[in-house]
């Protein structure tokens, strides 16, 4: 069976047993993703990673947890991307992502018929 | 998506699980769910550092620690992330200090059986250890 390691009494708090290991996103990807970043991120401390395991979980919860109340307004019970897009418009603090999410849906400006029409003049 | 785009993600397959923890049993999520929230989660990993990088470069430091990033997320309007991550990061450098700590406990045991060195007994002393190992001062080994 196996044993809570040392840092699994931290991730109680936030909600999430320690099944997943002491942390519930890997600490050398984060890095890897912290320091693609920008130019400027040359050295990050060993603590940093494991604090935005933190952060990441409780944005991905909050994120969730918003976009499921899109998906019961809907009355589904699979939550899909674009209740995900519904709760970050939605969110003030979700604003870096409004392109993210509308970037991911098709454009509606142009109909594949107004395509054709371009394409052949 | 090419393996490559992937590895600069989060893993789907954790996020989809932090995902499926806070839902109801019985709620399920598409698979184009789980790719935006990745998208989302790596982009929110990236903002924050951003933010937390500028504020170093403007104090004139190198390296990114885990203040910068609770201050960062603070800025960013991440308030209620900010506080519970202070919290965190206390507990994770209380339980470093501690973990410290047992090892230097450790390592002193380790030194008074360690067998290479021939440290007379009446010496025993820490005093001596430390002069034993910190100079490499043969005079004191040999001395009868």
């Amino acid at each position: 069976m196996r044993q809570p390691r040392r840092y699994s009494g931290l991730t109680m708090c936030g909600g999430i047993s320690g099944r997943t290991g002491p942390h519930s996103l890997p600490l050398a990807r984060i890095k890897k993703i912290m320091k693609n970043s920008g130019e400027d991120v040359k050295m990050i401390s060993g603590e940093a990673p494991i604090v935005f395991s933190k952060a990441c979980e409780m944005f991905i919860e909050e994120l969730t947890r918003r976009s499921w109340m899109t998906t019961l307004e809907g009355k589904r019970r699979t939550v899909h991307k674009d209740d995900v897009a519904s709760a970050v418009v939605a969110t003030d603090i979700f604003d870096f992502l409004v392109s993210l999410v509308s970037g991911s849906c098709c454009s509606e400006d142009i109909t594949p018929v107004e395509i054709e029409t371009l394409e052949k003049s | 998506m090419v393996d490559q785009e992937q590895d600069g993600m989060l893993p789907i397959a954790n996020v989809g699980r932090i995902m499926k923890q806070i839902l109801p049993p019985r709620a399920k999520i598409s698979k184009e769910a789980k790719q935006t929230m990745q998208e989302c989660a790596t982009e929110f990993l990236s903002f924050v550092t951003g933010e937390a990088s500028d504020k170093c470069h403007k104090e004139n430091r190198k390296t990114v620690n885990g203040d910068d990033i609770c201050w960062a997320l603070s800025a960013l309007g991440f308030d209620n992330y900010a506080q519970a991550t202070i919290r965190y990061l206390h507990k994770y450098r209380e339980a470093e200090r501690d973990k410290a700590a047992a090892n230097n406990n450790q390592n002193t045991a380790d030194i008074k059986s360690y067998g290479g060195l021939q440290v007379p007994q009446q010496n025993q002393t820490s005093n001596l250890e430390f002069r034993v190992l910190g100079k490499g001062d043969n005079s004191l080994v040999t001395k009868p």
